[in-house]
């Protein structure tokens, strides 16, 4: 007989997730955080997009801590002295609210209290070492020495896997798999916040950046959200291209962020009250590990759950969706007592059927194109140079935009059966 | 805002017994390209007189110099314990 009937590794928006699903169908759970309190480790932008939440806690839009709803969206082009920006606002938006901004620490706790509420036992403070294996099965969990016993363990461990990794049931991760993410919390008063931004109340920004004024090859994409008084801004760093330049440190990268002409503004007078950094999963499809065997199921970044690609930075969502179908496996094959891993299959299933894996395998290779020169270093150019000529009076006549498209292609050395062709692969993976 | 300066802001409870995180100098020594002086978000490696220092203190345990040091210096270990870092927003 087992101890539990599932450890939960990991109290992270996955792990918490599953422990809360499990307990509310009266699952004997243990969730087990190296953090303490919970969340006092993570880091995330953050905004929460979605309403995976509905599926464990159905009134948590008006009970979790979040911190402003996203009204307005911002995606942006940054070259060196300019700006371009699409900015979204709708009242549909509004009015089927589909993103939170959040800060971790204060996320974090409260998910871990429900869990507990739920009924799962919480021990924060205590690392897991490794799986405990018997007859190559998955029996438990190894902490200092120690075995706890489990029908099954969900790893939710988050992006640098090491218990996945040095029980052998993933491979170490490599550079396309990850980006590093850096960022800060600035206090500002809610009022200037509200000013600047030109929201009311409980509304909130979301801006994402590429940030095309980075030299040598280097890839990132910054972000920018409100919170009640404070902004988050960062920069999600591509490690590959990090690596090819040689030349760049991660943490310099923010700094040329928020010192943008166009970002410098929007925090002035601002204080710097934290700094933080964490890796990104982001190898997308091709990144995704085995994600289940003899007494185990992997979710949330440490199965490599995330929609990141320098344009666009998603993983808590599919962290909470992935916690939850892990949970919802076991508590269908506890019926039969079955935990082997040809029963286990049943999560990549249930998986398949969400939009976790139709993410995954529909955006397969999306990467390859938002994070590749085009889109991080001639499209910001490219777009510069066409504003500027539509833009700036100089007396010259005007010619038509046609031809102002294809000189700025020309100076960003882009031909154009090149953008055609780029253009295409991203619209088809879009 | 100097790396340091944000180092300074953060809360650590510093583990004097266990570094989480070690590297092999014989290793280091033969580095062509000190890419962790590079990736490392907080610092921890830098180079003194072309020797690879480390100090796992202002880690913030991000998980990046494990994938970034490509010649297999670097074994890196979950802090123990609830020491290391502890954000006050994350
Ligand atoms: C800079 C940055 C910006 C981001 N922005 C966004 C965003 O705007 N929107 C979004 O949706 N996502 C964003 N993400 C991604 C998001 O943070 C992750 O996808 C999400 O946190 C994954 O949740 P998780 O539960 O899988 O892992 P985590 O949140 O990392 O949780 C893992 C938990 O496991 C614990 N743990 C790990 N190992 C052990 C062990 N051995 N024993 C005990 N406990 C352990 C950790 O302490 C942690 O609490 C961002 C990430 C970064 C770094
Ligand atoms: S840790 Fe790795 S990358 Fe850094 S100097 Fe040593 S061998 Fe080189
Ligand atoms: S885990 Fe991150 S902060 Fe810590 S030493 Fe490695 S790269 Fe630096």
């Amino acid at each position: 007989m087992s101890e539990f009937d599932v450890i939960v590794v990991g109290a992270g928006p996955a792990g918490s997730s599953a422990a809360i699903r499990l307990a509310s169908k009266k699952m004997n759970v243990l969730l087990v955080e190296k953090s303490d309190p919970p969340g006092t480790k993570n880091v995330s932008g953050g905004v929460l997009w979605g309403h995976e939440l509905d599926g464990v806690i159905p009134d948590w839009e008006k009970t979790a801590p979040v911190e402003r709803y996203v009204k307005a969206k911002t995606v942006g082009f940054l070259t060196e002295e300019s700006s371009i920006n699409i900015d979204f606002r709708s009242r549909k938006f509004d009015e089927n609210r589909s993103g939170y901004t959040v800060l971790r620490v204060k996320l974090d706790q409260w998910l871990a209290k429900k869990a507990v509420e739920s009924g799962a036992m919480l021990v924060n403070g205590v690392t897991v070492d490794r799986l405990a294996m018997k007859d190559g099965k998955v029996v438990g969990v190894e902490q200092d020495g120690d075995t706890i016993t489990a029908d099954t363990v969900i790893l939710s461990e988050g992006a640098n896997p090491r218990v996945a990794i040095q029980s052998g049931i993933r491979e170490p991760l490599k550079d396309h798999d990850v980006a590093i993410g850096v960022k800060e919390v600035i206090k500002l008063p809610e009022e200037k916040i509200n000013e600047r931004f030109n929201l009311r109340g409980k509304e909130g920004f979301a801006g994402e950046y590429v940030l095309g004024f980075l030299k040598g090859g280097v890839e990132a994409g910054g972000f920018l959200y409100t919170n009640k008084e404070s902004l988050s801004l960062g920069a999600v760093i591509s490690m590959k291209h990090l690596r090819a330049n040689g030349n760049t440190r991660s943490f310099d990268i923010i700094e040329e962020f928020n010192s943008h002409p166009s970002i410098a503004p929007l925090i002035e007078g601002g204080k710097i009250d934290e700094y933080s950094a964490h890796m990104v999963q982001e190898g997308g499809y091709s990144s995704i590990p085995k994600l289940f065997g003899d007494g185990y199921m992997i979710t949330g970044d440490a199965a490599g759950f995330s929609f990141s690609n320098g344009l666009v930075l998603q993983g808590m969502n599919y962290a909470i969706q992935s916690g939850i179908t892990a949970a919802d496996t076991f508590i269908d094959l506890k019926e039969k007592g079955n935990f082997s891993n040809s029963a286990m299959s049943l999560y990549q299933e249930k998986l398949q059927k969400t939009f976790v894996m139709q993410d995954m395998t529909n955006f397969k290779g999306i990467e390859n194109v938002t994070w590749g020169n085009l889109t991080h270093q001639h499209l910001p150019g490219i777009l510069e140079n066409v504003m500027l000529e539509i833009f700036m009076e100089n007396g010259m006549p005007k010619r038509h935009m046609y031809k102002i498209l294809m000189d700025a292609m020309k100076k960003q050395n882009v031909s154009s059966s090149r953008m055609i062709s780029e253009s295409f692969k991203m619209i088809r993976r879009l | 805002m100097k790396i340091e300066d944000r180092l300074s802001l953060l809360n650590y409870k510093t583990d004097k017994s266990f570094a989480h995180i070690t590297v092999d100098q014989n290793i280091c020594e033969t580095c062509p390209d000190h890419f962790c002086t590079y990736a490392c978000p907080a610092k921890c490696y830098t180079l003194i007189e072309d020797k690879l220092n480390f100090k796992y203190e202002d880690c913030v345990e991000c998980g990046t110099c494990v994938v970034a040091c490509s010649h297999g210096s670097v074994s890196w270990n979950n802090v123990k314990g609830a020491h290391g870092v502890k954000y006050k927003y994350g």
